[in-house]
């Protein structure tokens, strides 16, 4: 498998089939005189200015951090060991509820979207 | 039965994506100018988005992508990025463009001016997909644009001098106002080849949960109902050629002219039917194109989308289209010119092609994504002769738009 082919900007789907982001980065660890592993892979918008270029990492760190405080400032990352399918999607056993990656979508459904009437 | 019955509807709904403010206002424009003259250039932009859509619906049903998910996988998000902007921006003037048709029309039957209208239209758009389901949405918006059929009968009942319309399908060099013939035919082009209608169409089929099964139903589907959605909008050249020009009208620069169109084929019913028929075009496109917004926007990052789920299940997927809606209303509001807005932002979707159709070229060929159906010769040819048409366009839009513009 490539990774950077086969696996970066794949759908990522939790156990629940949620669809809850993209492989926004890959995590891997450098071993001597091995190939290099994959730990974990990182989604979010502190990843994806990251790719950018390392200004806009920086800037969507510090702008993430002052909306959603101190917890936000670091990318979400997702253990490898937890996949469970790679198919169209990849899939992780976690549950995305568990997560603080849709603390902005729950944000936004409490505040904005769920006072609508008829939502 | 089944398929016949979804081939059907799928023709009536493709008709219904296909016919919108731009390609009503384009016509009308080429024909009250040009006569039959620029008849190839809707032949030619129908013909490029049957390949288009057809490559669009059989990479979901075959690899389970949307367009915009396989783009942003293929090609990484640094890639991603420019269509995606490109298109969340061409899409803004579209849509703002289509609710500022929905507006004209009820500025034509009432009197109340459209800036009026942009606010209510926007906010009645946003219901619908706020309530509403693909199906019932993709239904509603099909059968009732089938009003715009009138324009094809009003082509048929002027009985036009068919051999010069067939002489209009082959280009041919303009006597007279070089820059504004070519200015329009990009408009048409623009407004015939919409990035948001394949965009669109590759997301209803993974709404609708296509699979390979569906690959003959796509085929007809994309040949049947783009050659419809051509048919009528040659229908409008034709009575706009045969009518305004009969009234000294050879230049459209004003909505208001263009009732006249029908009024003279079907008298006080005509009028009528092009409010109704403008009205109905514009606001299933408005529809689509907001709904398109969310779809690109949720798939380019992995949320949950889908416009079947509740809204509160939901809650990026439904922000997006709610602020493109609202956002798309303000310049209308403001008083901005919706047929200049239209013939604009044409021109302009013409010029962001090659963003978004270079990556076919890429997607439809890769076995990982579409196996054994990847593209054949033949479309392979037709979307290397698009791209090469997108980047005659996005390098003469813009001189064209300064001299040519009307």
């Amino acid at each position: 498998m490539k990774l950077l082919r086969d696996l970066l900007d794949k759908q990522v789907v939790d156990r629940e089939q949620v669809k809850i982001g993209k492989v926004d980065g890959l995590v891997a660890e450098l071993r001597p005189g091995k190939p290099p592993r994959i730990v974990a892979i990182e989604l979010g918008s502190i990843t994806l200015a990251r790719r950018l270029g390392e200004r806009p990492g920086r800037w969507m760190a510090q702008l993430v951090a002052k909306l959603g405080g101190r917890r936000h400032g670091e990318p979400h990352r997702i253990a490898w060991q937890k996949v469970r399918d790679i198919g169209v999607d990849i899939e992780f056993d976690i549950d995305v509820r568990e997560t603080s990656i849709f603390a902005w979508q729950d944000w936004l459904r409490d505040h904005v979207i769920g006072r609508i009437p008829g939502a | 039965m089944k398929k016949l019955v979804e081939i059907s509807l799928g023709v009536v709904t493709s008709v219904g994506g296909f016919l919108e403010v731009g390609s009503v206002a384009t016509a009308a424009q080429a024909g009250a100018t040009f006569g039959f003259q620029l008849i190839w250039a809707v032949v030619l932009g129908t013909i490029c988005i049957i390949f288009l859509v057809e490559m669009a619906g059989r990479f979901a049903a075959v690899s389970h992508h949307t367009i915009s998910d396989g783009i942003r996988e293929r090609f990484g998000f640094n890639v991603f990025l420019w269509p995606l902007l490109a298109a969340l921006l061409v899409n803004f003037m579209v849509l703002s463009a289509e609710i500022g048709g929905v507006a004209i029309a009820l500025e034509l039957a009432t009197g109340i001016g459209f800036q009026w209208w942009a606010l209510p239209v926007a906010f009645l758009a946003w219901l619908l997909l706020w309530k509403g389901t693909f199906g019932f949405i993709e239904k509603g918006v099909s059968i009732l644009g089938l009003v715009t059929l009138c324009f094809v009968v009003g082509a048929v009942m002027l009985k036009p001098d068919w051999t010069a319309v067939a002489a209009g399908a082959v280009p041919s060099l303009p006597a007279h106002n070089a820059a504004n013939y070519w200015f329009m035919a990009v408009s048409i082009l623009g407004a015939s080849i919409s990035p948001y209608l394949f965009m669109f169409y590759s997301s209803g089929a993974i709404e609708d949960q296509w699979d390979k099964s569906y690959l003959g139903a796509n085929r007809a589907i994309a040949g049947l109902g783009m050659t419809f959605g051509g048919a009528i909008s040659i229908g409008v050249l034709i009575v706009a050629a045969l009518v305004l020009a009969t009234h000294g009208i050879n230049q459209v620069n004003d909505y208001h002219q263009l009732p006249l169109m029908l009024i003279s084929v079907f008298g006080f019913w005509g009028f009528v039917l092009f409010v109704a028929s403008l009205a109905i075009a514009c606001f299933g496109a408005a529809l689509e194109v907001g709904l398109q917004q969310a779809y690109l926007v949720a798939q380019g990052f992995g949320w949950n989308w889908g416009e079947d789920r509740k809204p509160c299940d939901n809650p990026g997927f439904s922000a997006v289209y709610t602020v493109s809606l609202l956002l798309a209303a303000i310049p209308i509001t403001l008083g901005l010119d919706p047929l200049r807005l239209t013939i604009f932002s044409m021109a302009l979707t013409a010029a962001s092609l090659p963003l978004t159709v270079v990556p076919f070229l890429f997607l439809l060929n890769d076995e990982r994504y579409v196996g054994e159906h990847r593209n054949g010769i033949i479309s392979n040819t037709a979307v290397i002769l698009i791209i090469a048409l997108g980047f005659v366009l996005a390098v003469v839009t813009i001189p064209l738009q300064i001299f040519g513009g009307t």
